[in-house]
């Protein structure tokens, strides 16, 4: 499935990949999240922190009445308030759909697949 | 001067300062606010992200720096908002484990520990962005190191930090395209130079930088005065444990008058309020001069504010029985209060409700609200207010009425920011608030209660009575300066200029065949008679109809009535 926006010179096609590494790009702002996670954890086992060009597999693009639905699996880092870091990259992500696509997320669901102990300064 | 050390004082005042300097500037932060999303609160969120750390600090026990630093951590953690907010709690969660072992701290203590957070901060992230609050703290941490090599004074390393901290807000413009774009230095970059100059401010005295000096307004002199009285009250569980037993309270209005016979200077009455009692705070502008202490020598306090001005307010609780207000001045709070009752043992429900005036209060209070709130009609509460109450009211679970349309969406916004849950009933006047009430069941869920107390609002109509303080026309009515109005449901449906003739009137347009309960809530500006006439006239009129009269005591409103 693919995005497409009607124009009066036609149509733009925006496919899936592009959206996740839109949305993938919005999670590597929000302070506090420090990978994206695979959406099939049986497959690529759990927890994997994928990597830049991977995003679009912790990133799961729906259609929704008519409108966008996101669905963003992400890692975050340990001793940090998961549902501020989850707000921050719901606002984020529909800010950047916004304004790079011009078409508004109805729903962006976070959904928090693993939290990452980051070595403590000694 | 030079400052060796930072001890437990010293850094509580730093956090205090730090958090008032940055919500005096909060506003200033908002505007710059563009990235990550250009909204426009970096300045609100941070601000209550470090109160929530401030408060922390100020009700933790903890005898050591190293104790209150994790206090203030956890603090941050749990209140972090936004980005900046989380940014700024992950900062100092790395500082307060680099001190976590410390009694008191040194300057290279001071400056390990900025390094640290930098160092924990950036970890955080899966890709730093350059140009953001991670930039500032680095170069003030930077720059805190530097100095370490040439200085043992911890107000030096903290100028050094700030300093530090300013070269790297300047260069955010050059590291984020966006901030260019917009021509602003980073927003929350900006929020964590404000948060090192309160430090700086708390250590030295001085303020650093072209800004104005502080004073708190009347509202956050109440706020301190609360927070600290809060602090020392807590963790006192028996009698014995109190060493002064009267929370003692003063407002002095400073000046000329018989009695005030010296200049007034802050210091010199705080050392000397220091000798007599504890948790003392002294704040001041130039007109007046609030003090809060507890000691057992309420005279001596009175004493010394009367040698600088008239006693504009005095309020004496004797701690040792459970807050009995022997003396209270003046009723008028400047701003809106929660009278909360802290328990030691959770409650399950907390009905907090927003009223002003004493009988509607103890009218609320038989219904079985818990808490009360007082503001409404001229000034209504804020969010935090709201939040406030909710926290100590100790339980389980909240409802509130906010019985003002223009307090909804406070209240709404106030059960977003607690973490117990939270029904709001959208009751917009003083008799549906109480309407609702008469369907709260204590034993019922919270959201049966909600969808209970939300539908028992259409059975009742809501009038006001009050005073027109213009001339204008409404719904094709003429309102005239003096006259007296009725508001039905909000809308203006009588003018006379006879307030008893107004009130009748009303009624009359409210009532019908389905009414069978009328109260009458007798205002500060109504009177007993007037209401009885009231009440006869609906029983010569109407045979079936019930009428109550209750004293409410609300400012604005001579008379508010419900038909239900």
């Amino acid at each position: 499935m693919a995005i497409t926006i009607n124009t009066k010179h036609g149509q733009i096609d925006i496919s899936n990949s592009t959206v996740s590494s839109i949305v993938g790009g919005a999670a590597s702002d929000i302070y506090g999240i420090v990978g994206m996670a695979s959406k099939n954890q049986l497959r690529d086992g759990m927890n994997t922190i994928l990597n830049r060009e991977d995003f679009s597999r912790g990133v799961v693009i729906h259609q929704e009445d008519d409108k966008l639905a996101v669905d963003v699996y992400i890692i975050v880092g340990y001793g940090i308030k998961i549902s501020e870091v989850a707000k921050n990259l719901k606002e984020k992500v529909k800010y950047n759909l916004e304004t790079m696509l011009g078409t508004p997320a109805g729903t962006v669901n976070v959904y928090v697949q693993g939290i990452k102990v980051l070595d403590d300064i000694k | 001067m030079t400052i060796d050390t930072i001890t437990k004082k010293e850094f509580s005042d730093m956090i205090r300062v730090a958090a008032h300097r940055l919500e005096k500037n909060a506003k200033f932060v908002n505007s710059l606010n563009v990235f990550p999303v250009p909204d426009g609160d970096t300045g609100t969120n941070m601000s209550l992200t470090v109160q929530s750390g401030f408060k922390s600090v100020n009700e933790s026990e903890a005898d050591t720096v190293g104790r209150l630093g994790k206090a203030l951590a956890k603090g941050l953690l749990m209140g972090a908002r936004g980005n900046s907010g989380v940014i700024t709690s992950q900062l100092f969660r790395g500082f307060s484990k680099s001190i976590e072992a410390k009694d008191d701290l040194t300057a290279a203590d001071l400056a390990k520990a900025f390094d640290d957070g930098v160092k924990t901060a950036y970890k955080a992230v899966m890709k730093p962005v350059e140009g953001t609050i991670l930039t500032v703290a680095k170069y003030g941490a930077n720059s805190a190191m530097d100095a370490t090599k040439s200085s043992e004074d911890v107000a030096v390393i903290m100028q050094a930090a700030v300093k530090g901290a300013k070269v790297g807000l300047a260069k955010t413009p050059s590291l984020l395209p966006v901030l260019k774009e917009v021509g602003v230095v980073d927003s929350g970059g900006q929020g964590l130079v404000f948060i090192y100059e309160g430090f700086l401010e708390a250590l030295t005295g001085e303020v650093s930088s072209e800004s104005e000096e502080y004073t708190p307004d009347e509202g956050e002199m109440d706020e301190m005065v609360n927070a600290t009285h809060h602090q020392s009250v807590q963790g006192q569980f028996t009698n014995e444990d109190i060493k002064n037993g009267y929370c003692t309270e003063m407002m002095v209005e400073l000046g000329q008058n018989p009695t005030s016979d010296e200049t007034f200077d802050n210091d010199t009455m705080r050392d000397y309020l220091d000798t007599i009692g504890d948790s003392l705070i002294v704040v001041s502008d130039d007109e007046v001069v609030k003090v809060h202490v507890h000691t057992n020598y309420p005279r001596k306090v009175w004493e010394e504010g009367r040698k600088f001005g008239s006693l504009v307010k005095v309020k004496i609780d004797n701690m040792r029985i459970q807050h009995e207000t022997i003396v209270d001045g003046d009723e008028t709070a400047p701003a809106a209060t929660a009278v909360a009752t802290k328990s030691s043992e959770p409650v399950d429900y907390a009905v907090i409700a927003v009223s002003s005036g004493e009988g509607l209060s103890d009218l609320y209070k038989s219904l079985g609200v818990t808490n009360i709130i007082s503001g409404g009609q001229t000034m209504n509460p804020s969010t935090n207010d709201i939040v406030d109450a909710i926290n100590s009211s100790n339980a389980k679970r909240a409802i509130v009425l906010p019985n003002n349309g223009n307090i909804v969406m406070a209240a709404k916004q106030a059960a977003g920011l607690v973490d117990i849950p939270v029904a709001i009933v959208p009751t917009k006047t003083i008799s549906q608030g109480m309407t609702a009430m008469l369907s709260f069941n204590p034993e019922a869920d919270i959201d049966e209660n909600q969808e209970n107390m939300e539908d028992s609002l259409d059975t009742v109509k809501s009038g006001q009575v009050t005073q027109a303080i213009r001339n204008t026309s409404i719904d094709g009515l003429e309102i005239t300066k003096g006259h007296f109005m009725g508001i039905v449901d909000g809308k203006i449906e009588v003018d006379d200029k006879d307030i008893v003739k107004t009130t009748e009137e009303m009624l009359d347009k409210m009532i019908d065949e389905d009414s069978e309960v009328i109260t009458i809530l007798v205002g500060k500006d109504g009177n007993d008679q007037d209401a009885q006439t009231i009440s006869d006239y609906l029983s010569d009129k109407y045979e079936d109809l019930e009428t109550e009269i209750h004293q409410g005591d609300q400012p604005v409103y001579p008379y508010l009535v419900a038909v239900e």
